[in-house]
């Protein structure tokens, strides 16, 4: 109990205005002459005892009251500690499931320690209560929103997967179940945070809310120290012609487990495995990728034996380099392989200098182009090609998944054909060609040696997509090179051909850096590292071709038909790998890392702000200042009732 | 005289006619009809004379007629004595408005002491307290009437309680022969034995009319404030909220005035409520008429 304005007591010392008044109407009475006084007397004396008893009860009354009036004026409250199940309110609860609450500690992780905590909160909960769970790991998300019946809060919370390899978002969370709270009608509404308030939590920087909502923390768990992670992962290739790949692992956390290893996996296979040496606080492990394994596929690293958070015990790495796969679709071809189409342009790939980005060049007649052949390159190059109305499908799910497309212009380009078939996909569209009077150059900003280009022919460009770039022009400003972004790849046009039919750019010696400049702008890839349960850009399934997504588990996921997937099931920490019709797509596979920040495991504790204290074993006691001054000022009028009905029985 | 005895009641009494209820002796001739027969103006009738008759009283016409001796009988007009005690005790002296008892009662005995003035009649008076304390022979005329409202008007000061029975044993042996007799007192003598005189009285022959001199504040009690109320009568003081005992007061009160009216009529006396907001014709009126 306590006084919101203390200083008021003072007032108490009114309690001798009415003991004084009463000994002051007997002694400053006003007198009064009677002769009967004897009959007055005699009847006095019959009800002495009766008075007396009725003045001292008087007496208390009126000092019960202005006791009562005072206490009233200094505003008290008492405190009450209530568990949250004392009474009907609006309950969210932030359950932290990011990856450093599948801590495992006496064979349970946090989570299912956060869960029971949660369940033992919601089976206290008065009827009628209304309770939202938001889970806050990456990306918050809503598990339950407002939900009354309490016994399925209780099921849902017991569905939760026990391990998380979510990076954490409790900020987002805290503000998804605020907007909740806010739109509850209690007013009792309570926000209850369960985590571990580990490092990454970065609870210090939420925004919390305030106001009429009240905070209670709950951390779970205490701090682990005995916990490895794999961190980074050099990729080393032999040279001198050995396809030989080793991996040099650093491995993080406590160097006090000796018995470590790292263990080399691919296709669930075991194939290789090292110890830990400890130097300088950090660990070392070297182990060699086996030669039958392609040099583009994704091999996965474990640690063993596992520790208090096996999640971070797992490693995907992308062995591709960083060579770029072209295909040269050839649409002139000729006998005479150095009349073909795409002569000049393998010939300028061949030549490509190795510390930069190398090319595998794959060159195909168009009729022979497949589905199969296109899906392994990175760039597809069309070369003076009649369009095909087939393609339309190939070439856009190609370019929808990531791929890029180049197309140039001769004379078996069709303007209309390639209008009408392929339509967005194109930056430009082109119009009639035509043999130019006088020679035009070229002019890019980011190759001024192009300037020495002369083009004799061209099938002008007229840009049709918004978002277009034009990286080349004639010396007259009409574009030569437009390029845009079509869903996760890019096309681009050329206004000229890539032989000498045309033009004598092929003979440029700035012709290999243009081609290098465009094909490596063309085959921008999706990232081969995500964050668990991101998203990646896959290639549908179709007709002919099967795609599917073989998990770090071993599980396979089948790709439904479409362009382009949005793949989310990524919350395994390792290597994904892609199938089509069965074969490794090397292109298309990736990792997905444990979150760094998430391995740190030391105990943390509830940010400082102003909250409800809470306690362990499900009993976050609030604290409730509940004022009565009300019921004092109701107690204060039947005292003065029962005054009045006091006098008026004395006098009758 | 003209302190006690407002003119204008003295002319509103002065056409009533007091009659005793019973005759009396009197050696003044009045309008009291006597029972002794005897020489007067108004004959009665003759009888047979009978030994012990007074010789002198023969009708010696009648004998010489009838040659019987006769009495002739006449009817006598008396001389009324009237005695009026008034107690001038301390509790006399209060009131709750302007009139005190005292003078309300010296008013209502004036008056009767100029009636009876008027039609011949002697009157006295006494004034007492615990014991008598002044006494006026009976005498009639202007004169003795003119000296006894005087001393109605200062009937003297006295503090000491009120005892009726030593006034009125006084008047049993100071009166002669029997008369009118009038006491106006509160009678907060409370005693058994304050109102046995008055049989006594009767018994000699007297005529007793109590007249009971209350303020209505004595029986209202009226007063709303918790007081300390302080008798006249040298009484401790008592402090009490009057309201909440005011209906038992009132009844111990209307108690008192049935006791007084029984012991006064028991004895037979009369007995008459005097309050002081009563005017004092209407208490004269009301006691005349009802004889």
């Amino acid at each position: 109990m306590g006084f919101a304005l203390p200083w008021a007591l003072v007032g108490l010392v009114a309690v001798g205005v009415p003991l004084v008044a009463h000994l002051m109407r007997r002694h400053k009475l006003p007198r009064q002459t009677l002769p009967t006084i004897a009959f007055l007397r005699r009847v006095y004396a019959s009800r002495t005892a009766r008075f007396r008893i009725v003045d001292l009860l008087l007496l208390a009354l009126r000092i019960a009251l202005v006791v009562l009036l005072v206490l009233a004026a200094a505003r008290p409250y008492r405190v009450v500690s209530s568990t949250l199940g004392d009474r009907q309110q609006a309950l969210a609860i932030v359950l932290d499931d990011s990856m450093s609450m599948s801590a495992i500690r006496g064979g349970s992780t946090r989570i299912e320690r956060a869960v029971a905590l949660a369940r033992s909160h919601v089976a206290k909960l008065a009827p009628g209560s209304e309770v939202s769970v938001v889970l806050a790991g990456k990306p918050a998300r809503l598990r339950a929103r407002q939900q009354r019946e309490l016994d399925t809060i209780a099921e849902a919370l017991a569905d939760l997967d026990p391990s998380s390899s979510r990076a954490g978002d409790l900020c987002g969370a805290v503000s998804l179940a605020t907007e909740v709270l806010q739109e509850s009608d209690l007013n009792d509404r309570r926000l209850l945070v369960l985590s571990d308030f580990a490092p990454g939590t970065r609870a210090a920087e939420c925004e919390w809310p305030r106001g009429d909502l009240s905070l209670a923390f709950e951390p779970i768990g205490a701090a682990e120290r005995d916990n490895l992670r794999i961190g980074r992962v050099d990729v080393s290739r032999e040279q001198g012609g050995s396809t030989e790949v080793t991996l040099d692992v650093t491995v993080e956390g406590a160097p006090a487990q000796d018995k470590a290893r790292v263990v080399l996996r691919h296709k669930g296979q075991e194939s290789d495995q090292a110890g830990v040496e400890w130097v300088d606080g950090q660990g070392r492990a070297t182990v060699t990728v086996p030669s039958d394994v392609s040099p583009n596929s994704v091999v996965e690293l474990r640690l063993r034996p596992d520790d208090a958070l096996p999640e971070d015990n797992v490693k995907g790495v992308p062995l591709r380099s960083e060579t770029i796969h072209v295909l040269l679709v050839d649409g002139d071809p000729h006998p005479d392989p150095r009349k073909r189409e795409t002569t000049f342009i393998r010939h300028a790939l061949e030549v490509a200098p190795q510390a930069a980005r190398s090319f595998a060049v794959e060159v195909l007649d168009a009729q022979d182009l497949s589905e199969t052949a296109i899906m392994r390159a990175d760039v597809v190059v069309l070369a003076n090609a009649s369009l095909d109305t087939g393609w339309s499908a190939l070439l856009r799910r190609f370019v929808s998944a990531g791929g890029g497309l180049w197309i140039t212009a001769g004379d078996r380009v069709e303007a209309r054909a390639y209008a009408g078939v392929l339509g967005d996909l194109l930056p430009a569209r082109y119009t009639a060609t035509r043999n130019e009077e006088r020679s035009l150059s070229l002019a890019s900003d980011t190759l001024p040696e192009l300037e020495q280009a002369s083009v004799r022919r061209r099938t002008p460009l007229e840009v049709t997509s918004l978002n277009a770039n034009v990286l080349a022009r004639f010396n007259d400003g009409s574009p030569a090179l437009v390029e845009h972004r079509y869903r996760s790849g890019r096309v681009a046009l050329l206004a000229t051909t890539v032989d000498d039919a045309w033009t004598d750019l092929p003979y440029q010696p700035a012709f290999p850096a243009f081609v290098y400049s465009v094909l490596e702008r063309l085959a921008a890839r999706s990232p081969d590292r995500i964050e668990p349960f991101g998203s990646v850009i896959l290639p549908g399934s179709t007709d002919t071709q099967r795609m599917q997504v073989v998990l770090p588990s071993g599980s396979t996921v089948d790709l439904p038909e479409g362009d382009r997937i949005t793949f989310r099931r990524t919350g395994e920490v390792g290597a994904y790998r892609v199938l089509i019709n069965g074969i490794e797509g090397e292109r298309f596979s990736f990792v997905v890392d444990a979150p760094a920040e998430e391995s740190d495991l030391e105990a943390g504790e509830p940010p400082e702000i102003e909250s409800e204290p809470a306690t362990g074993a499900g009993q976050a006691e609030l604290q409730d200042e509940r004022p009565i001054a009300p019921w004092l000022l109701l107690a204060a009028a039947f005292l003065l009732l029962l005054e009045v009905w006091m006098r008026q029985t004395r006098r009758s | 005289m003209n302190q006690v005895l407002d003119p204008e009641l003295a002319r509103r009494l002065a056409g009533l006619t007091l009659r005793a209820k019973r005759t009396v002796d009197g050696l003044l001739a009045g309008m009291h009809r006597s029972p002794h027969r005897g020489a007067s103006a108004m004959f009665k009738e003759h009888r047979a004379y009978r030994p012990g008759d007074d010789p002198r009283l023969i009708d010696w016409r009648a004998y010489a007629r009838s040659d019987r001796y006769s009495i002739k009988h006449f009817e006598h007009e008396t001389q009324l004595r009237g005695t009026l005690a008034l107690d001038i005790s301390g509790s006399m002296r209060w009131t709750s408005g302007t009139v005190t008892k005292l003078e309300h009662a010296a008013t209502l005995l004036a008056a009767l002491a100029y009636v009876l003035t008027r039609q011949g009649d002697a009157v006295s008076l006494i004034t007492f307290d615990d014991a008598v304390r002044e006494r006026l022979p009976a005498r009639s005329g202007p004169a003795h009437l003119e000296y006894l409202l005087r001393k109605l008007s200062a009937p003297g000061e006295s503090a000491a309680p009120t005892r009726i029975q030593p006034a009125l044993d006084a008047l049993i042996e100071h009166s002669g022969r029997r008369g009118l007799v009038v006491i106006a007192s509160d009678l907060l003598d409370t005693s058994e034995a304050a109102l046995t005189p008055v049989a006594r009285l009767q018994a000699h022959g007297n005529q007793v009319l109590v007249l009971h001199v209350l303020d209505p504040a004595e029986i209202e009690l009226p007063y709303k404030q918790p007081m300390r109320f302080d008798g006249l009568e040298g009484e401790a003081s008592l402090e009490v909220d009057p309201a909440a005992l005011r209906r038992e007061y009132q009844d111990a009160m209307e108690e008192f005035l049935t006791d007084s009216r029984r012991r006064v009529v028991g004895a037979g006396g009369r007995y008459q409520l005097a309050k002081t907001d009563t005017p004092a014709e209407h208490t004269l009126l009301q006691l005349l008429r009802s004889r």
